[in-house]
């Protein structure tokens, strides 16, 4: 083989592995990077299919911020997510606290437990609207009183919060879990011998250990809160009345109801700002915990 | 080994003489032209000579070799609308020798999908069975097409346009043009308890209290809501549980707005000689697209509903259709407006018990209704009814799109047939309802009382029903219709502010003002100039 030759192998062979990822570039430039820059430039237009498009600058994303049904679908989400993440987190810790010591049936009882993660929200949505019935639903029927659960515009956003600790609970749970699972043994056994209580114990040991993983559980379950769609539009409709329309909802018949195109693309990106903004800065709070 | 081999053969020509058998099992020819369909439950309808026009007949297959596409919301080949077409796609293949792919699509998606596959210019769909209310988008944005040549060209199956009355026909129709061919009439008529309002000793105790007799059926929302409160509460169907006055269907995002606009008609749509700018009117003033949703009527009206909500069961406010249908099924209400289904689903003794209790009228009417050109409320000599088309009167159209048209009317011609529509008016469940002379008894129609007896109606109810309906469609003055682009939106917006209302987060005022201020900038931003021709033309407004 003469040298040239070597060297054109060579050269193939540290070309070849970007071939590899190929498939990989054209697949995230068509999926990802495409519709989201097609989407920004959509959101500053007029969109009329079929009738072209107008250009009309930041109007869409002053309409965010001075449309009613855009501000209350904020809010009611916002209800809705602080209300729903800080039961789960609470609650999955709780559990997993529990589930960490040695119990009877531990395994079983955690398979049960994981159950609801794995069920679609748009079917679960509609299971509860069977327990949640206020003629003779599963919930009524064991109770003496007829709770409007559906129809009382605050109820109804609580039994979505409900609705959504039950299904998500269990995902914080097994973090958690595998968290304290992680947690040598050899710390508590000095901590047993200074005597602390129970509670000392957790709250000065446990709970600094585990805090990184409740700072990830805290931001991925707020990052994917914020977008709930399925349950309140199974569950409820979006109401009574407005009560219950969550922010991708409103944008969901924004753009796919209305075909209001520019203004749908505006409510996404003011999302993906307000959700990169909590992701920013849950990030720094965990690198100052690391550091 | 031999005889293996004659069996074989034998067993192939058997098999080839008896598929041509099973292949043509759904349309039987006779000698005169005339012709019986069977329906996939092997029911038959005959068809006089001619009736199926001139393209079809013994060994003719038209459109063989091709294929169509149909939209319908989603209901299962027994549902709504949607059971129909899988009741007799069959027969029509066989007739034709197309076929026939019926798009079943939720109702929450199916004007989403339709409008995406015309905007875009897909043309994924040859037709569509559609609600009117999309009319101002589909003609508007010229995705369909008229079908006045079709209904005269002899090849294709007889319908007869003239057989609607007005009020139906202006719906399938936009600038004097048909687009829509005869289908669905759907229209909301107040149903009540006939047996228990015309029971002596409730009568009595209702007079004693209100110091009048009770009315049967009653003419005025008053009398209605006096009926309502008097019975609301008294275990009146000896349950042992206390019953309610009335049921509704108001939960977001299930037509609550049809009933707001059912009920509200009577104190807003002032009778006059022709459309203008006080007369006639429900939705926007005619010459400035301003909103009239908010007027005094309109807010009188919704206060009114919520009044007489007062009188039915509390939950009711998260329920849409199927609960509240339910709940007058089971004998707990005394009354229930809504469509047609009702009339049908009564005669269902697997989850009805009030077959043969029931009676029907048109929506009652009130004696004031606010004149805009006075600004204030006129009284009346005799109640203001009002009929309506509320709802979506779901028929066949035509896409601009389609590379067959000739094949989608005549699949739409053919369920348009006197034969097929009295089917589809006598099952009920088709969710086909009645609207047309010849699904009317006599003296209004000529339908025959036995085909509606032999499908198990009880002789009360479909006298009632069929008499309600009559007179709904039929009645002097009947509330405009909201046919413009984007009347889903208007109507969503209309159906979240009542609810919210109805829920007790906003008064009737507040709930009605915001309504006209999302409608207004929804005009806006669909063009102010636009909208207010087409609104004009959707209502025949004339200056």
């Amino acid at each position: 083989m003469s040298q040239a030759e070597g060297g054109v192998r060579a050269l193939w062979k540290s070309k070849i592995k970007f071939a590899f990822l190929i498939p990989a570039v054209v697949w995230v430039l068509i999926f990802t990077i495409f519709p989201l820059i097609y989407s920004l430039r959509m959101s500053f237009f007029n969109i009329r299919i079929g009738q072209g498009d107008v250009f009309i600058g930041l109007t869409n994303f002053a309409r965010v911020f001075t449309n009613e049904q855009a501000r209350s679908a904020a809010l009611v989400t916002l209800k809705i997510v602080v209300v729903a993440v800080a039961v789960e987190l609470v609650l999955g810790l709780a559990l997993a606290v529990l589930f960490n010591r040695v119990m009877p049936a531990r395994g079983l009882l955690r398979t049960i437990l994981t159950m609801p993660l794995f069920a679609t929200p748009i079917a679960i949505g509609y299971l509860f609207f069977t327990i949640f019935y206020e003629e003779g639903g599963l919930i009524n029927g064991l109770i003496p009183w007829k709770v409007p659960w559906l129809s009382d515009p605050g109820l109804a956003a609580l039994s979505i919060s409900m609705v959504d600790i039950w299904q998500w609970t269990p995902f914080c749970f097994l973090v958690f879990l595998a968290a304290l699972q992680g947690l040598s043994d050899e710390l508590y056994e000095a901590a047993m011998i200074e005597a602390s209580s129970g509670w000392q114990i957790f709250r000065y040991i446990t709970l600094p250990l585990i805090q990184p993983t409740i700072v990830i559980v805290l931001l991925l379950r707020l990052a994917e809160a914020l977008k709930l769609f399925d349950i309140p539009f199974s569950l409820t409709g979006g109401g009574p009345g407005t009560a219950t329309q969550v922010y991708s909802l409103f944008t969901y018949r924004t753009g796919l109801r209305f075909f209001d195109l520019g203004f749908a693309s505006a409510l996404s990106y003011v999302m993906l700002v307000v959700v990169m903004i909590i992701v920013s800065f849950f990030f720094r709070h965990l690198r100052q915990i690391y550091d | 080994m031999r005889n293996l081999g004659i069996l074989v053969i034998a067993g192939f020509a058997i098999l080839a003489l008896a598929l041509p058998v099973f292949a043509e099992q759904y349309v039987t020819w006779g000698k005169d032209g005339s012709c019986v369909l069977t329906t996939l439950d092997g029911e038959k309808i005959e068809f006089a000579p001619g009736e199926l026009g001139t393209l079809f007949g013994p060994g003719k297959q038209p459109f063989k070799g091709k294929k169509i596409a149909i939209t319908v919301n989603a209901a299962g080949p027994k549902g709504g609308i949607c059971g129909p077409l899988y009741r007799f796609r069959p027969a029509w293949e066989e007739l034709t020798g197309a076929k026939l792919d019926i798009v079943e699509i939720p109702f929450a998606e199916h004007y989403t999908k339709v409008m995406n596959d015309l905007r875009l210019g897909i043309g994924q769909y040859d037709g569509f069975m559609t609600g009117s209310f999309w009319y101002g988008d589909l003609v508007g944005g010229n995705y369909i097409i008229p079908v006045d040549d079709y209904i005269k060209d002899p090849r294709f199956p007889k319908w007869d346009p003239n057989s609607m009355p007005n009020s139906l026909r202006t719906l399938y129709s936009w600038g004097g043009k048909m687009y829509g061919v005869l289908n669905d009439a759907d229209g909301q008529v107040l149903y009540y308890r006939k047996d228990i309002l015309t029971d002596a000793k409730w009568r009595e105790a209702f007079k004693k209290e209100y110091k009048y007799d009770l009315p049967v059926p009653p003419k005025t929302w008053d009398q209605v809501l006096d009926i309502a409160k008097f019975f609301n509460g008294k275990d009146w169907n000896k349950d042992g549980e206390p019953d309610s006055g009335i049921v509704l269907h108001p939960k977001v995002g299930e037509q609550g707005m049809f009933h707001f606009m059912s009920l509200s008609a009577p104190f807003v749509y002032l009778p006059g000689p022709k459309v203008d700018k006080a007369h006639n009117l429900y939705w926007f003033d005619p010459e400035t697209m301003e909103p009239l949703i908010n007027s005094p009527g309109h807010v009188k009206a919704l206060e009114f509903l919520l009044e007489l909500a007062k009188t039915g069961p509390k939950a009711q406010v998260g329920w849409s259709l199927g609960e509240a249908w339910d709940y007058f099924l089971r004998g707990k209400s005394i009354f229930v407006f809504s469509w047609g289904d009702v009339g049908a689903l009564v005669q269902d003794t697997s989850r009805s018990k009030v077959k043969g209790k029931i009676g029907a009228s048109i929506l009652p009417g009130c004696y004031e209704v606010y004149d805009r050109s006075k600004g204030k409320f006129v009284k009346l000599d005799k109640p203001n009814i009002v009929g309506n088309t509320t709802g979506g009167s779901w028929h066949g159209v035509i896409s601009r799109l389609s590379k067959n048209p000739d094949v989608v009317y005549s699949l739409l011609a053919l369920h348009a047939t006197k034969p097929v529509s009295l089917w589809n008016a006598s099952r009920g469940w088709t969710g086909v309802d009645p609207g047309y002379k010849y699904q009317f008894l006599p003296p209004e129609g000529t339908a025959n009382l036995k085909d509606y007896l032999a499908e198990g109606w009880s002789e009360n109810d479909i006298r009632e029903y069929l008499k309600a309906y009559h007179d709904n469609f039929y009645a002097e003055h009947v509330v405009t219709y909201l046919r413009i682009p984007g009347a889903f939106e208007y109507f969503t917006t209309l159906d979240q502010n009542l609810s919210a209302a109805m829920s007790g987060q906003l008064t009737p005022k507040a709930a009605l003002d915001k309504t006209a201020k999302q409608w207004d900038e929804i005009t806006d931003r669909l063009g102010r100039a636009q909208q207010l021709k087409l609104y004009q033309e959707a209502i025949g407004y004339k200056k």
